[in-house]
């Protein structure tokens, strides 16, 4: 049976380099563009994953383990993240009933 | 670090004593512990010491961070009399535990070695904040800001860290030094994959990252909005020990990892630089409210800190640690006499934070008005205040870095400094000039205390400010 | 020997503090402390004056302390110092600043509320000003030139007027302006300039200072110019008498005369130059930055516009003897007839401005725009009758305004209008005070025999003399002695000559007090005596002077 780094150096590293720039970029935007604060929460997650990928591909061209621990750290960090963003979340949902990012504009210059 | 582990011990220490019923006791306790952090923090003074396993790293100017965030700490604890007081905080203790997570999350972001706990570090810090800043529940203006702060806060994350992977790609390391080491080997052309434009991407994006965090524009519009809802207590903390552990966490990255390439990050930052100082002041200018302008003013100290970050003298530690402790010293001021006057005097049921709010509050409180003067005094760098030598020693920086760049930069500080002086005027002028009604204050002993330490900082670190400088 | 001039600062300053935290109920004697105060000022600088030693070159009543130490990394060490000393340009201002102060606290006997704050604030002004003025180190004259606003700001912007907020803010920010590009400066000269006592020490020549000889120093310039001593030994300082000379300038900074770097057309040395011409010029205030003056002085109470015309303003000019001129010579005579068109042009804009004002405050505060622009033209022609007919001007013009300042509050006390048009024919119904108005009205406008005309000769007397300027400046300039006495004979004209008539009942216009006569009548002595004996302060002035313009050769 073949290594796992082996089977993920089958591809070339320039590959991982762009996809994970492409999902990067996608998450970027879709930050940027939406307005529902679940889906914008998601696009950061698909910046997060787009990082992990990036990182354990290096991991295994390098044959340096660092870059996987960063991976698990990014992992239980982000899920913490998770946790009190999704509270934040539900707190305004119950306030106004809606998590529309655009009907929050109390505080405007 | 031992501060480190004790801030952490502390704080879930102080998560049990919330089952304490008497809550007086545990503001004394959260102290007690921020000062034995401190003190743990200062035994290591003069030694450098390696951390888990090169993970942290303590030498004299990460203790100097670290003792400016401590004792800022220490001093928002201190002002923090009213957890407890109302339906909202009925779990003090909890408030004082994240506020003992949140800065043993700083000491990291200021003593770190690798770049993992770079990112534990501001992760803690970052995510005890969007706690903070939402902990007013039932108000839609805290939620909101807790929102934005947490998408933004997310976001910028996201954007350092993708950074970082390509920085890994590029040198193979996550140690600060180790990087140093490839980018100054590294040569401008060489192949994709070896360094060049993936190690130059990666430079540039968790630039911007950190940036974000330190609110420098044109990455600041999250900053009014999120200082703004915040409880004000928190907004202290946050202009003061979050904006100190991300000047310290920029300035420790590109002094050790990026110095080699400063041209790549220097030219931009010249112009970051000028703009979050045009930003900051001029829309502080505009402002009604005394907490948003405050929160422009921490954006356009953010852009005098960038100016030592980028003149790179040997001066510059010195210069950035002066300036973090006058600047945190007198915003701690600043916000603890808004929070008190504000609470006094409630429209709407709200506390009322406009510059209106403090109109006439000289004539019973001639304490309180005297504070506030003193520091906004030394926020906008008049002579006999701490914030003047902050600012001196930050244009003698700029003076002797005789890059080209720095003429622009000294003519929009110079001249963005005296815009200062107009806003920081206003709440003067409303405390002395304007008529308006505030019966006497009962101050509670400790903020008192904490008051006099402040404005007395103030203008002794403005009298001799080498007994500060010269230990940096 | 008695550290005197020290004294002089820190004793208002002890009484501020004293004033501050005494108990409410000695609400009354904190004027009576505030005049004692003052009185012992004027004393010691009536004391300084009289034991000034006139042929003496060096300053004199030196004072030196070290107090703070910054060290710069590669670039040395920095060193600023508590320095104070006095020299024949700086006496004439103590003196004068001692004077103006105590008439300015008598006039503030009417302020009534807020008693505490005024007369704390009033000596925290006191201390500073005079501070300003004996101060050697660069340092700390910034120090107290820029801590002088707070006390200012505060007095104008709870005391004043109706505008007051406008007017406080607004001189605030003109004159804080000024002082950010002398900060910047003074800073820039910082890192050039060395102290060579420190540095000798530094580098173990001499153990301390008081080892140190003459030729020691020229040794050390010597190696400094050879650039021959390390880096890190260099002390660097703010010390003014250091600055001045040219030999203590460190080879490769950017201040040194034969650096490169230029900005645009313009060398380093000319931008730093103008800086510091723009710094001050608006502190004195000259066209076209002096828009903050005449609100300044519509919105102050009485003694505040006292103080603001009677000193505040002469620091502007003795900022250009102490600091601009000495430092950089060579920039002063090449720029010299653009100075001196500023000041020509101040002269005659503000006469015409003051012969357009309908209110008698306004119309004075134009009329110091115009008696300062003598001063400005008279620094720039270097010759010895310029710069000492520039000192002269503005002690002379620090009495004389302080009086005339005193003057507009007298009828403002009674009637609370300083409308021109609302009175008529005073001088039958006040005629003490009609006077006095009289009597300092013809000093202003450069009578023969009052203070006022020796200034405005000398400086004219020395632009005519200089190969500097065009001639046509200086005619300018004396266009304007002809416009200011058009202003204020046609105001005493209309106001006190002529059949009375006023819009207020005669009961509120009584003659002069007992107080106001006790204010008035030693200026007037005082604008006389120094009107028939110039020499008084020419001979104080003279040495230096001689010596200042040795520099420029």
């Amino acid at each position: 049976m073949q290594q796992l780094p082996d089977v993920i150096r089958q591809i070339p590293l320039n590959n991982y380099v762009w996809f994970s720039a492409a999902l990067f970029c996608i998450g970027i935007i879709g930050v940027l563009t939406r307005r529902n604060a679940i889906i914008i929460f998601m696009s950061i997650e698909l910046m997060l994953n787009a990082v992990n990928l990036l990182l354990a591909a290096f991991s295994s061209y390098k044959a340096d383990p660092a870059g996987q621990v960063f991976v698990f750290f990014i992992m239980a960090v982000a899920a913490a993240e998770v946790a009190v963003g999704l509270a934040i979340i539900v707190m305004i949902y119950r306030n106004i009933q809606s998590i529309d990012v655009g009907i929050l504009n109390k505080l405007k210059w | 670090m031992n501060a480190i582990i004790a801030l952490s011990l502390s704080g879930i220490a102080s998560l049990f004593l919330g089952f304490s019923t008497n809550r007086k006791n545990l503001l004394i306790t959260t102290l007690l512990f921020v000062l034995v952090a401190l003190g743990l923090n200062l035994a290591d003074w003069n030694h450098e010491y390696f951390w888990f396993n090169n993970m942290l790293k303590t030498d004299n100017l990460s203790i100097n961070f670290s003792s400016v965030i401590l004792l800022s700490t220490a001093l928002v604890v201190a002002i923090s009399r009213s957890f407890g007081d109302d339906e909202e905080h009925t779990h003090p203790a909890e408030y004082y535990a994240i506020m003992l997570f949140a800065a043993a999350g700083a000491l990291m972001m200021v003593t770190y070695e690798n770049m993992i706990m770079l990112f534990v570090g501001l992760e803690i810090l970052s995510v005890s904040m969007y706690i903070l800043t939402g902990s007013d529940k039932r108000n839609l203006r805290s939620n909101e800001a807790a929102l934005k702060y947490f998408l933004m806060g997310a976001f910028a994350t996201g954007i350092l860290l993708f950074g970082v992977a390509l920085v890994y790609g590029a040198t193979g390391s996550f140690n600060i030094h180790g990087i140093g080491e490839v980018v100054s080997r590294t040569k401008k052309g060489m192949e994709l994959f070896e360094g060049g434009v993936i190690l130059y991407a990666g430079i540039i994006l968790i630039f911007i990252g950190l940036l974000f965090k330190v609110s420098a524009a044109p990455f600041h519009f999250w900053t009014p909005d999120v200082y703004e809802g915040a409880p004000t207590i928190f907004t202290t903390f946050m202009s003061t020990v979050v904006k100190t552990a991300g000047v310290a966490a920029m300035y420790r990255l590109l002094s050790i990892s990026f110095p080699a390439v400063y041209g790549l990050w220097g030219n931009p930052l010249v112009w970051i630089t000028c703009l979050t100082l045009i930003v900051g002041n001029i829309t502080a200018v505009y402002q009604q409210s005394f907490k948003r302008m405050l929160a422009y003013s921490s954006i356009s100290h953010a852009g005098y800190l960038l100016i030592t970050i980028l003149a790179k003298t040997p001066n510059t530690n010195g210069s950035i640690l002066f300036y973090s402790l006058a600047y945190s010293i007198a915003t701690i001021s600043a916000f603890a006499v808004l929070m008190i006057v504000s609470e006094n005097k409630p429209k709407d049921g709200k506390p009322d934070e406009s510059f209106e709010a403090l109109n006439g509050l000289s004539v019973n409180n001639p304490f309180l008005a005297f504070v506030l003067t003193v520091s906004m005094l030394s926020l906008a760098g008049i002579p006999l205040t701490a914030g003047f030598f902050g600012k001196f020693f930050i244009f003698t920086d700029a003076f002797s870095n005789v890059s080209p760049l720095f003429k622009n930069i000294l003519v929009v500080a110079i001249l963005m400094s005296a815009v200062g002086v107009y806003y920081y005027f206003k709440p003067i002028i409303a405390v002395y000039m304007k008529k308006g009604e505030i019966a006497e204050i009962q101050l509670p002993l400790i903020y008192k205390i904490t008051l006099i330490i402040t404005t007395a900082l103030t203008i002794i670190l403005g009298i001799a400010p080498d007994l500060v400088k010269n230990m940096f | 020997m008695m550290p005197i001039l020290s004294i002089l600062i820190f004793l208002p300053l002890i009484f501020a503090l004293v004033i501050a935290v005494l108990p409410q109920h000695y609400t009354t004697y904190f004027k009576w402390i505030t005049l004692g105060v003052t009185g012992v000022e004027l004393v010691l600088c009536s004391y300084l004056y009289f034991s000034f030693d006139k042929t003496a070159l060096s300053y004199q009543f030196q004072e030196q302390l070290d107090w703070i130490t910054l060290p710069l990394g590669a670039l040395g060490v920095g060193s600023i110092d508590y320095l104070l000393g006095i020299d024949g340009i700086s006496l004439p201002m103590v003196l004068l600043a001692g004077i103006v102060m105590f008439v300015g606290a008598i006039s503030s006997f009417e302020i009534k509320d807020k008693q505490r704050g005024y007369f704390g604030l009033y000596l925290l002004l006191t201390g500073s000003v005079i501070g300003c003025f004996v101060a050697l180190d660069m340092f700390l004259f910034y120090l107290f030139f820029e801590f002088m606003l707070l006390p200012m700001y505060f007095l104008i912007g709870i005391w004043g007027g109706p505008r007051k907020e406008y007017a406080s803010i607004k001189f605030f920010i003109y004159t804080l302006v000024g002082s950010l590009f002398i900060l910047l400066v003074m800073i820039g000269l910082y890192l050039s300039v060395i102290d060579p006592v420190e540095t000798a020490v530094q580098m173990g020549l001499i153990m301390d200072k008081s080892q140190v000889t003459p030729e020691l120093i020229t040794q050390i310039q010597q190696l400094l110019a050879e650039g021959k001593i390390l880096p890190e030994q260099l002390v660097h300082t703010f010390d003014l008498r250091f600055m001045a000379d040219a030999a203590n300038f460190v080879g490769d900074s950017w201040l040194h005369k034969a650096a490169e770097v230029a900005m645009g057309d313009f060398s380093i040395r000319a931008i730093a130059f103008l800086l510091l011409i723009a710094g001050f010029a608006i502190k004195l205030p000259a066209i076209p930055v002096h828009t903050w003056l005449p609100d300044a002085h519509v919105e102050a109470p009485t003694p505040v516009s006292v103080v603001l015309a009677g000193i505040l303003l002469k620091i502007g000019g003795y900022g250009f003897l102490r600091i601009a001129y000495p430092i950089f010579p060579e920039q002063a005579t090449h720029y010299a007839s653009l100075i001196a068109c500023i000041g020509a042009v101040s002269i005659v804009y503000g006469a015409y401005n003051a012969l357009a004002m309908k209110d008698l405050k306004k119309m004075i505060a134009y009329s110091s725009v115009s008696h300062m622009g003598f001063v400005m033209l008279g620094v720039a022609s270097i010759t010895s009758q310029g710069v000492n007919g520039a000192v002269y001007q503005m002690f002379s013009h620090g009495i004389l305004s302080a009086m005339l300042f005193l003057l507009v509050g007298v009828l403002y006390s009674r009637t609370h209008d300083r409308q021109i048009d609302s009175y008529q024919g005073l001088a039958s119904k006040m005629p003490v005070y009609t006077g006095f108005v009289a009597l300092t009205f013809f000093a202003s406008l450069g009578l023969p025999a009052f203070s006022g005309f020796i200034g405005e000769f000398f400086t004219l007397a020395g632009a005519f003399n200089t190969p500097l300027l065009p001639k046509w400046i200086t005619v300018l300039g004396a266009f304007g002695i002809v416009l200011g006495a058009g202003y204020f004979l046609w105001t005493l004209q209309r106001m006190f000559f002529g059949n009375f008539w006023s819009k207020y009942e005669l009961s509120l216009l009584p003659d002069l007090n007992v107080r106001e006569k006790i204010m008035l009548f030693p200026l007037a002595i005082l604008a006389i005596a120094f009107g028939i004996f110039p020499q008084l302060l020419l001979d104080v002035t003279n040495e230096t002077v001689s010596q200042f313009l040795t520099l420029f050769v």
